[in-house]
């Protein structure tokens, strides 16, 4: 009566891969730590200065993402953000503890999945869903965005590019994971849709 | 296939020459009959090519028809493309590229398009004129929906839609682009290559599938090679650079919104797999676009205008410079012997291609009463007969022309052979993108035409579609244009391109109508309006443009009146003695040609229609066989059928007596839960609950209710109290966003002093209910040394976190069931694994999963109102929370609800229902009424909300709102259903049907 309980990733079975091509590559990222952040009243300038002391991150104040190795804070919404790390474990704890103070964090793990898509044609899928400017001079890496993408909520943002193509992560409500799997499966398919194992 | 027999097939195709791949030869279908085109061909043309000059019958009066343009603007040759699924009805064969295999039959014909029953129609054409429904069918009006509209409907229309689903894909895009460029004529091309070259971002677009518009289809030079070709060349340039997209096949439609940024949107249909049989593997038929742009150059172009006089309607009349684009891009010929009937420099060009290309010109007949010097020596050196100030008034000809009758300057009738005329009009600038978003158009004298007034911020109109109608102005107002729009953008060229081009003769005259003309003289050819049609609507008085286009319906086939708005009007001007800017025009709206509805839907269609949302206990509910219930876009499972069931009440009444014998398991985690935290959040929820927060100890959850500003209920839920300065709030599962979104409105806007932050964690936990008498033990096994769950370690309303097996856990002593109940929540990635857990713990206890169905059964049983009762109209009071509101502080809807309006002791109040006949069934929307009082709305005192066969009860109950209902407790009334049929006596009693005292809540 005391085993251990299994997790399971949102993300359906690999239905919409298509062969060949190679023109949009996916990745499902599952077990990282995310927490929403949301700033206390008149404490903004207290938690940012918190954030780079503890953290070296400079607390973005606008839609964007900065990092420092894997732990991450994206910005979400007026004084909200999204942070980040490759480990649920003790990640909402370890912010609660070192800027509780001045910021209310909840554990969102389990609240969003992730996919981090990449490769030469992934524009052309994700203009599909997303109505974003994404184009390399109007969405640069380290930019955020939240938005509708096929009647769905989602959040993006740019990595830096790997191979010369690239990269966006973007979460959605666990929730939709089977939903925005299809719509995003279908408008990759055209170009060639590989699910990698995450590296 | 031989060469001979390919000429054979093509009689009317030239030997070389044309834009056409004579290397690819394509078969195809009309009619059922076989014929040959190339690669590059439409079907108009390949159908022209072969012979066929009657492609289908009008409207109205099922007159023969034929092909009168070669461009999107064809108002007669409307097909039914393809067969089974794919058949689409209206398609315009003058832009249906052909494909090996394609199927296309002629429209509104019976039994043939050779001989058709329906010409009667033309008979009886008196009767058919404008107005004639209106007038012919308004007595008796029983026949209408019976009688005539399935007659008129037969008769009178164009091609069948498929009724089966279509098999193809629709897809939606985005694309943003710093200068967007409607048309890839000269002006087009030669703006995209100024804005290209400056570095912008550009997108081309041009609803043809070769670019270069008319540069294709005549035979005119820029700088020292063909405009053909330097069409080409541009086009290799612009796909070298980078920034420049194009998309052929793909039609700007229409001009939408801009934004603060002052981009604005466009809305275009690229035609992916039109031209192929079927759609390649992972691609869509069409794909719609919304085009997001910084600065839009539009050029479009124009479309040359019909004359309306006698018979122009016969196979065989055509536009000339559809005449010029056949012979030109296609290679063929549309006759022997051609006459050309003009009223501008241009239409001569047709004259001279012809003659070029050895066809015979019978004559050229221009209604002006003079004509420039140059054309008439070119006229001469050729010698093609010339009548100048004459016009054609008459055609003659069974199925397509024989002959014209014209009438000369000095008044002589004369009979001339020809198998094909050649018209023009004049053009009219393309500006219906400028006029989209309400900007009236301008009547330029200098070229007879409307031209684009003031247009859209941030959109330049160029060449032919701002009235500019030589080649050398179009590249110039192109360049410029391109030049400029890339420049507001922030993108420069030293130098916009030159080019050298002719200065083409491009006279014309306003002439719009032969009067002398005794037969139909046509004006709107797809909805078979006539110029007697026009001046029956100006006898009648319908003389402003408006009405003339719903009298007459003019311009108000699929065509919107490209070809026949400006000569209706135009006539109509006439015949009221006022000009063409003082009739003025109609307003053109998107969409530019007709879209498929498919593909505004795109993806989202069956089960994709909107997203589905699944809880992390799906897949396990579906191993159990669960029946699913859509909840806003959450599938929820409704019942666990077990093998022998016949009857979902059974199934459902099983599962609520399993619960309230035993123990049973619900799968709640689509409730909304909003993590509230701050110093003020306590305040905070005192405002927004009408009862208090503030005073609730660390540990324990409380009932709340809200209510909107206007004093209405909004949701209900419970609220826990996980730390000094943090709440968990749960809301019900239909309202959980717009609940979050009351709640940010009011921490942004009412009280933005307060240190409040919120977040949803709905997706964050999934949430089980574990009800009944067993659940406790089911607990004590589940979750060990855990958590004590002992009812003096953790009563009634009590939560607490903890972890279990090495993840946070957090249980809530909380029930809607009425039963001894638990809701456990854990990090939803553990959800699967957790239900899993549950039921083996409960193994022993003979735990059931129980759905929504037996929920709702249970809570009708306990009297807990959901969302029938919180439906918008009812205040706490009505639903017995009136004390419930506290008088010690201030909340959102406190002052409405005091209104004298809410306040009425008559409203509607909640109650319960019970038939006399424990057999009955009762239904809900049933209305109440006194035993003995007629079923009028002056009778009605409320109606029934839920109902439910309660097992507990064996029988049917209910809960209603009805008028003093806490007051009336143990009366008797009829519950009345009209729509259903039902009309039982049923005995008004507390809501309260099962265990009132509650007592089971608290063991």
């Amino acid at each position: 009566m005391s085993e251990s309980l299994i997790a399971r990733a949102p993300w359906p079975h690999e239905e919409h891969a298509s062969s060949g091509m190679g023109g949009v590559t996916a990745v499902v990222l599952d077990g990282l730590g995310l927490a929403t952040v949301i700033v206390r009243r008149g404490q903004l300038s207290a938690l940012t200065d918190r954030v780079r002391e503890r953290f070296g991150i400079v607390l973005p104040h606008g839609p964007y993402r900065r990092a420092v190795g894997s732990l991450a804070f994206a910005g979400t919404g007026p004084e909200a953000w999204l942070a980040m790390r490759d480990t649920p474990d003790g990640f909402t704890e370890l912010l609660t503890s070192e800027i509780g103070a001045m910021a209310a964090v909840a554990d969102q793990s389990d609240g969003y999945a992730m996919l981090r898509v990449s490769g030469p044609k992934v524009r052309s899928a994700l203009e599909k869903i997303f109505p974003l400017d994404l184009h390399p001079s109007a969405f640069k890496p380290g930019d955020v965005a939240s938005t509708v993408a096929s009647h769905m909520g989602a959040t993006i943002w740019r990595l830096d590019d790997a191979d010369g193509a690239p990269v966006f992560d973007i979460a959605v409500f666990r929730s939709l994971a089977g939903s925005f799997w299809h719509a995003f499966s279908y408008s990759a398919a055209e170009f060639g849709l590989a699910i990698a194992a995450r590296g | 296939m031989s060469a001979s027999k390919n000429e054979a097939a093509m009689p009317n195709r030239l030997p070389a020459h044309g834009l056409v791949d004579r290397k690819q030869l394509l078969s195809f279908k009309f009619d059922g009959r076989h014929y040959s085109g190339f690669a590059g061909d439409t079907l108009a043309s390949a159908l022209l090519g072969a012979g066929v000059r009657l492609i289908g019958r009008s409207f109205k009066y099922h007159r023969p028809r034929g092909v009168l343009t070669a461009g999107s603007e064809e108002p007669n040759a409307l097909v039914e493309l393809r067969s089974g699924a794919r058949r689409e009805a209206n398609t315009r064969a003058t832009v249906a590229e052909i494909y090996e295999g394609l199927e296309a039959r002629s429209q509104n014909r019976w039994p043939s398009l050779e001989f058709d029953a329906g010409v009667i129609n033309s008979l009886l054409s008196p009767i058919f004129v404008a107005g004639f429904y209106y007038k012919t069918f308004m007595w008796p009006a029983a026949l209408w929906e019976k009688l005539y509209e399935p007659v008129i409907r037969r008769a009178a229309g164009l091609g069948r839609a498929s009724l089966e689903a279509d098999p193809d894909t629709y897809e939606k895009s985005h694309a943003f682009c710093d200068v967007l460029i409607v048309g890839a004529g000269p002006a087009g091309l030669a703006a995209a290559l100024a804005a290209g070259r400056a570095g912008a971002r550009v997108i081309l677009c041009d609803e043809d599938f070769l670019l270069g518009g008319r540069l294709n289809a005549e035979r005119t030079e820029i700088d020292d090679s063909s405009g053909r070709d330097w069409a080409r060349h541009i086009e290799a340039e612009l796909r070298s650079l980078p920034e420049v997209r194009i998309f052929p096949r793909t039609t700007v439609f229409g001009a939408y919104d801009d934004g603060l940024s002052g981009a604005r949107t466009f809305g275009a249909l690229e035609r992916v797999s039109d031209h192929l049989s079927t759609p390649p593997v992972h691609q869509p038929r069409q794909r719609l676009w919304k085009l997001i742009a910084k600065r839009c150059v539009l050029a479009a172009g124009a479309v040359e205008r019909p004359i309306v006089f006698g018979g122009n309607d016969r196979p065989g009349v055509m536009m000339a410079s559809a005449v010029r684009t056949y012979l030109n891009r296609f290679a063929v010929v549309p006759g022997r012997r051609v006459a050309l009937f003009s009223c501008c420099d241009d239409g001569w060009n047709t004259a001279f291609d012809l003659i070029d290309a050895g066809v015979r010109v019978e004559a050229i007949v221009d209604a002006r009463p003079m004509v420039a010097p140059p054309l008439m020596d070119r006229a001469g050196r050729v010698q093609v007969p010339v009548y100048v100030g004459a016009q054609v008034i008459e055609t003659r000809g069974s199925r397509s022309l024989g002959a014209i009758k014209l009438r000369e300057r000095d008044g002589r009738l004369r009979r001339l052979s020809a198998d094909a005329l050649a018209v023009s009009g004049g053009w009219n600038p393309s500006i219906a993108l400028s006029t989209h978003l309400g900007g009236r158009p301008r009547w330029s004298n200098h070229i007879s035409a409307f031209v684009p007034g003031e247009s859209p911020r941030g959109m330049t109109v160029a060449g032919a579609a701002a009235g500019s109608f030589t080649l050398s102005g179009a590249l110039r107002e192109g360049a410029a244009a391109g030049a400029a729009a890339a420049a507001a953008a922030g993108f420069t060229l030293a130098a916009p391109p030159l080019w050298r081009a002719p200065d083409e003769a491009s006279g014309v005259a306003p002439f719009w109508h032969v009067a002398e003309s005794k037969t139909k003289a046509f004006v709107d050819f797809q909805h078979d309006v006539t110029s007697d049609d026009v001046a029956l609507a100006a006898r009648e008085g319908f003389r402003s443009v408006e009405l003339l286009k719903r009298y007459t319906t003019l311009g108000m086939a699929t065509d919107q009146g490209k070809t026949s708005n400006i000569n209706g009007h135009a006539i109509m001007a006439a015949l009221t003695e006022r000009t063409i800017p003082e009739v003025g025009t109609t307003t053109a709206r998107p969409p530019y040609t007709p879209v498929a509805i498919g593909a505004f839907a795109g993806p989202h269609r069956g089960k994709q229609f909107s997203p589905t949302r699944l809880t992390a206990g799906h897949g396990w509910a579906e191993e159990r066989g669960a029946a699913f219930v859509e909840a806003g876009q959450w599938l929820r499972a409704q019942w666990f059928a077990a093998p022998g069931e016949k009857h979902w009440r059974d199934t459902v009444s099983r599962e609520v007596t399993a619960v309230r014998s035993g123990v049973g398991v619900c799968d709640v985690s689509t409730l909304g839960k909003i993590d509230i935290q701050g110093l003020d959040a306590a305040a905070f929820l005192d405002r927004v609950y009408i009862n208090m927060f503030s005073t609730l100890n660390l540990g324990k959850v409380r009932y709340g209710l809200m209510l909107r500003e206007d004093g209405m209920v909004m949701d209900d839920g419970t609220t826990a109290r996980i730390g000094e300065n943090h709440y968990l709030m749960s809301t019900t599962t239909a309202n959980a966003a717009k609940v979050m979104q009351h709640l940010e409105h009011a921490r942004q806007v009412l009280w933005p002093e307060f240190d409040v932050q919120m977040v949803s964690v709905t997706e964050q936990w999934s949430q089980y209910a574990i009800a009944g008498p067993d659940s406790r033990r089911l607990l004590e096994c589940l979750l060990g040394d855990a958590v004590d769950v002992s009812n003096n370690a953790f009563p009634y309303l009590a939560c607490a976190e903890f972890q279990w097996r090495g993840i946070p856990a957090r249980l809530f002593r909380i029930s809607f069931s009425g039963e001894l109940a638990y809701e456990l929540a854990v990090p939803a990635r553990y959800g699967d694994a957790a239900l899993r857990a549950i039921m083996t713990a409960g193994d022993d206890f003979f735990v059931v999963p129980y759905g929504t169905e037996a929920l709702g059964v249970m809570r009708i049983e306990k009297g807990h109102v959901a969302g029938n009762e919180l439906n918008g109209t009812t205040t706490a009071e009505d639903l017995g929370f009136g004390r419930m509101m506290s008088k010690k502080k201030d909340f959102i809807g406190r002052v409405l609800s005091a209104r004298p309006g809410l306040t009425d002791p008559h409203r509607p109040a909640l109650v319960g229902v019970k038939p006399v006949q424990p057999s009955a069934q009762l239904y809900a929307g049933a209305h109440f009424l006194a035993l003995n009082a007629d079923a009028t709305l002056e009778n009605d005192q409320g109606y029934i909300t839920s109902v439910a066969f309660s097992p507990m009860l064996k029988g049917w109950i209910g809960l209603g709102l009805l008028t003093r209902g806490p007051t009336r407790h143990g009366e008797r009334m009829r519950a009345h259903s009209p729509v259903r049929g039902g009309d039982v006596a049923v005995d008004i009693v507390s809501p309260v049907f099962f265990d009132p005292q509650g007592a089971r809540l608290h063991v």
